[in-house]
């Protein structure tokens, strides 16, 4: 029987009840992100090629797996690209092309679009390509100065994951004070264990 | 011929109106987001630029013939770009390369760094400006100096901050006005002090 996703609604609460995603760049530490409390791992880097036998160890272990189809090596960011990652049994993906959301969401899977905060004259021009893909969520990049910067963004209309430079609590309890629904951090220490 | 400096303050400019730095402070004008001929009628204006992000110019070609132009026909000093050879070929004509480093997560940062040419006249410009406020003391070691921070300083209190870790910053013309009345006098010291 083949795998199917749950709905952006479902991701979404899945993050919103425990809101510290792990986010890892080295498959060695897929062991520690399986063992701890973060509700969806982030793949950042790898071989988007050879995923299926990584996706099926995060499912068993109760969690969700996104995978960032720009940064993962052997796949290209196009529409064949997604198709490949809904196969394997991705539950989310994540791009900075906008033109990628609707195949995302197509393929059933949760459609985030990356935001690079860069300058301030043009976050207009982002938040304009934002509203065009209409992703189930944006992640903004880095997350860490959120805070900072919230009160220049227009509210988006759907929930806003923030990574990036995000490595102690206070980062954490920041970023979800201003309004994030979560977090996506490499730092092991934020991750939380379960029973902790 | 003294040797070109980064003044502490760039206002950020397209071009198109005529920007000044703020009187009496260590401040000049950055042009970006620009097209070739508002550049150079900008450069022989009364408000000619100190710096230019060479890579937004739309019309100049991004190459060393654009380099050379630009210090040396149009005489302007610090160059921006996201080409580590652009940045070098400034640098070795004896002014201030700067290369584009993008700070959007720890991976991303040492990424950006790898192809940092590393030598003497090439500095960073780091983006976006205020997470150098959020880098740890060794990920700052590891970005060559003179450091630009460049992208979302939009209050006195960030520019302030952000100045404390980075050489310069750029900012727009309205906060430059504010950073001149609050800080006039630390910003002539720290760039005399430079």
């Amino acid at each position: 029987m083949s795998y199917a996703p749950p709905d952006a609604a479902d991701f979404i609460e899945r993050v919103a009840g425990d809101p510290r995603c792990a986010a890892i760049t080295d498959q060695g530490l897929l062991g520690e992100a399986l063992s701890s409390r973060a509700p969806v791992i982030f793949i950042l880097r790898g071989n988007g090629l050879s995923l299926g036998a990584l996706v099926r160890r995060i499912h068993d272990a109760n969690k969700l797996v996104a995978v960032h189809v720009d940064l993962v090596g052997g796949l290209r960011a196009d529409r064949a690209g997604v198709e490949w990652l809904a196969s394997v049994g991705v539950d989310a993906v994540i791009s900075s092309h906008g033109q990628l959301m609707a195949a995302i969401r197509h393929g059933g899977m949760t459609a985030i679009h990356r935001l690079l905060l860069v300058r301030r004259n043009q976050l207009d021009t982002a938040v304009a390509a934002i509203g065009r893909s209409a992703p189930n969520i944006v992640e903004i990049l880095p997350g860490v100065i959120l805070p900072s910067v919230v009160g220049m963004m227009p509210r988006f209309e759907v929930p806003v994951l923030a990574g990036g430079f995000v490595r102690t609590e206070a980062d954490v309890q920041a970023i979800l004070s201003a309004g994030a629904l979560g977090v996506t951090t490499t730092s092991r220490a934020l991750w939380g264990t379960n029973g902790a | 011929m003294a040797a070109p400096r980064l003044p502490s303050i760039l206002v950020a400019s397209d071009g198109h109106h005529s920007v000044h730095a703020p009187p009496g402070v260590d401040a000049g004008v950055l042009v970006r987001d620009t097209d070739l001929a508002t550049l150079v009628h900008r450069a022989g204006s009364d408000c000619a630029p100190q710096a230019v992000d060479i890579d937004s110019v739309a019309g100049l070609g991004i190459d060393d013939f654009a380099v050379d132009f630009v210090t040396g026909r149009l005489a302007i000093p610090i160059v921006l770009t996201r080409r580590p050879q652009l940045a070098a070929r400034a640098a070795g004509s004896g002014q201030i390369g700067l290369l584009h480093v993008f700070a959007y997560d720890s991976t991303g940062l040492r990424r950006s760094l790898e192809g940092h040419p590393r030598c003497d006249g090439v500095g960073s410009v780091v983006t976006p400006g205020l997470v150098l406020l959020h880098l740890r003391d060794d990920e700052l070691a590891a970005i060559p100096r003179p450091i630009l921070a460049y992208g979302l300083i939009d209050t006195v209190e960030d520019a302030r901050a952000c100045l404390t870790t980075a050489d310069a910053i750029v900012v727009r013309p309205g906060l430059a006005a504010k950073l001149a009345a609050r800080l006039g006098a630390d910003l002539v010291a720290a760039g005399a002090g430079r």
